[in-house]
């Protein structure tokens, strides 16, 4: 294909890319460096770096960010090792059970999130199924306070991100040769060494980049968090998204606001950094 | 991996899988034993798991009045519907061509959706739900189109502007949505678009289509080229090639990232409900049933509408599963 055709390709693209993401980036950016709120939003005021300032010395954002860091530091391995361990369970069993296993697995997927959180939230209620079995077994009452609703927003999103995870492994597996671990099985090795030598060596890439894609998506993590704890300040479970939410939204400073998101998106550009170079590798060899 | 035989092995990974799945599932089975309960049934502190259901929850969030004849309507709808899954799950053993069957489903569900409001008064609820299916089908068809395209010529050229575009494409695919919710806002009031599907439509395709042209660029990658170029020797344009000789038999691919993209517009929520003030998606009308606002306190109406906005996909995504790990395994996931 030469260069010509492929611009015709993918312009139609571009121009989407351009207009709906480039500009709106820089007018972020624009943002960030004025004072606005809704009732000035047609003359905001020039105050270049002082959001960005104030932010960094806000300790709420501080809080917020390493408590995003420790969800992903906590939910990300795991959603890694239940997805492979289910994939290999998914594996062993065929036809119509295996159709049925996977349509149960995948709902939380499936599902929408705010929705998905709410069924969630319910079984906690003090009506709810778990809410029960906690005053059954502690003969207490279930509250949430900032310890069990921060347990409860992990497994949460565990719950919710495992299943991309999980179909993204599953068909990992469909692409294993079986030539592959029957010759192994033939040469006397016992299961557990044909997974570690045969099965995770050939997932191993996609490991990483699906880890990846879970690192990005947990540092956005917002419509579970917003729902379980309608932004609650007792429970000083705000992440970057729900501060940034609250610091646009519920108080109204739409400058900084954008500062804040800003600031994600650089530290998001700096995780991806490895993710690129990789790709970069990839796309050029292709020639 | 070949199979466990040791009837011991089989047996402890059924059970594995059980309980995997009632994790995945139980949450859900809950709200839909809620949805069918009475206010105080579903507040009662001992979790009643027996009772009489009643479906006045789903008649209070779907219907506006109640009159004689909207029982028979319903429950001849709730037929029609339930024929039309049927329908969609065994297509692929009438002895019709799939593609007549697939238009055909397609048409009387559009029928349908025309028909209900003038047979029975619905509530916001019925606009809610139109809106998701306006916005989330439009998302996945200008998606699809923008993305195979240019998914499919960064799969055939690598020169330095494929690596930007794929880059640029990796970074959009990673970015919160928080960065272009107020500017999306600012161009939506400038413009005009504002609380328009067009606008609504417009914001998923952006932030959707990142993921597409890398997911697609990866399935055509594994299409060889000998394919497009013997239809181009016998005179064919590029552009006729890829429709007529690569479409044909990507279509597992395709309906994998159709999936993704559907999923990703049915559950947008943030940004709908940034650019529309009145034209709300389910995502966003399903907030509304969270404690504290207008609707709330009850527990069995929020798990009706729990229920009632997630039927839908998960239906559409049982016809299509085998596709999504078919189409992954014919590329994404390659190593």
């Amino acid at each position: 294909m030469d260069r010509k055709t492929f611009f015709q390709f993918t312009a139609p693209s571009n121009l989407v890319m351009l207009a709906l993401m480039v500009f709106p980036l820089a007018i972020a950016v624009w943002f960030g460096l004025h004072y606005m709120t809704f009732s000035n939003i047609q003359h905001p005021e020039f105050i270049g770096l002082d959001n960005f300032t104030e932010i960094l010395g806000d300790p709420k954002f501080w809080q917020a960010f390493l408590w995003t860091l420790e969800i992903i530091a906590i939910t990300v391995p795991a959603q890694l090792v239940i997805g492979f361990l289910v994939a290999l369970l998914l594996d062993q069993v065929t036809g119509r059970l295996r159709s049925l296993f996977l349509a149960a697995l995948l709902l939380p997927m499936v599902v929408v999130p705010v929705v998905g959180t709410i069924v969630f939230k319910q079984l906690f209620e003090p009506s709810g199924l778990v809410a029960w079995f906690y005053r059954t077994v502690f003969s207490q009452p279930f509250i949430f306070n900032e310890l069990s609703m921060k347990v409860v927003i992990l497994i949460h999103t565990t719950w919710l991100n495992t299943p991309f995870v999980l179909v993204i492994f599953f068909a990992g597996l469909q692409t294993l040769p079986p030539e592959l671990t029957e010759a192994a099985a033939i040469d006397g090795a016992g299961r557990l060494q044909q997974i570690r030598h045969i099965v995770i060596p050939h997932l191993q890439t996609l490991a990483v980049l699906t880890g990846l894609i879970s690192v990005m998506d947990t540092f956005r993590l917002f419509d579970n968090v917003f729902v379980l704890t309608r932004q609650n300040p007792i429970f000083n479970a705000d992440t970057i998204l729900t501060y940034n939410f609250r610091v646009a939204m519920a108080v109204q400073q739409l400058g900084r606001g954008n500062a804040v998101a800003i600031l994600t998106v650089i530290a998001i550009l700096i995780v991806l950094i490895p993710f690129l170079y990789y790709t970069y590798r990839e796309q050029i060899e292709q020639a | 991996m070949q199979p466990i035989r040791h009837p011991v092995g089989r047996a402890l990974v059924f059970l594995a899988l059980v309980v995997f799945a009632l994790y995945s599932v139980v949450p859900f089975i809950w709200t839909v034993l809620q949805s069918l309960k009475t206010d105080a049934q579903a507040t009662a502190l001992t979790p009643l798991i027996w009772f009489t259901p009643t479906l006045a929850n789903y008649s209070r969030l779907w219907l506006n009045a109640v009159t004689p004849q909207t029982a028979p309507v319903l429950y001849g709808l709730l037929a029609v519907s339930a024929g039309l899954v049927l329908l969609g799950v065994f297509a692929g053993r009438l002895p019709l061509p799939v593609p007549v069957t697939g238009w055909g489903i397609v048409g009387v569900i559009a029928a349908l959706l025309v028909a209900v409001p003038r047979l029975l008064a619905m509530a916001e609820f019925y606009d809610y739900f139109i809106n998701s299916i306006i916005v989330s089908v439009a998302a996945v068809a200008v998606s699809l189109t923008l993305a195979s395209l240019s998914g499919y010529a960064l799969a055939r050229y690598a020169g330095r502007a494929s690596v930007v575009i794929l880059l640029a494409a990796l970074a959009f695919r990673a970015l919160p949505r928080m960065g272009f919710l107020l500017p999306y806002y600012w161009m939506g009031q400038r413009s005009g678009l504002y609380d328009t599907h067009f606008l609504t439509i417009m914001a998923l395709v952006a932030v959707n289509q990142p993921f597409s042209i890398w997911l697609l660029r990866g399935f055509f990658r594994e299409v060889p080229r000998d394919l497009e170029e013997a239809a181009m020797i016998d005179g064919a344009s590029r552009l006729t090639a890829f429709v007529r000789v690569i479409i044909p038999i990507m279509w597992p691919g395709i309906i994998a990232a159709g999936l993704f993209t559907l999923l990703l517009a049915y559950h947008e929520f943030l940004l709908v409900r940034i650019l529309t003030q009145s034209n709300w998606t389910l995502s966003v009308a399903m907030a509304q049933f969270v404690g504290g606002f207008s609707v709330a306190g009850s527990i069995s109406l929020q798990s009706a509408a729990a229920v009632s906005a997630t039927l839908p996909i998960v239906i559409v995504v049982l016809i299509f599963q085998k596709h999504l790990v078919r189409g992954l395994a014919a590329g994404a996931v390659k190593g």
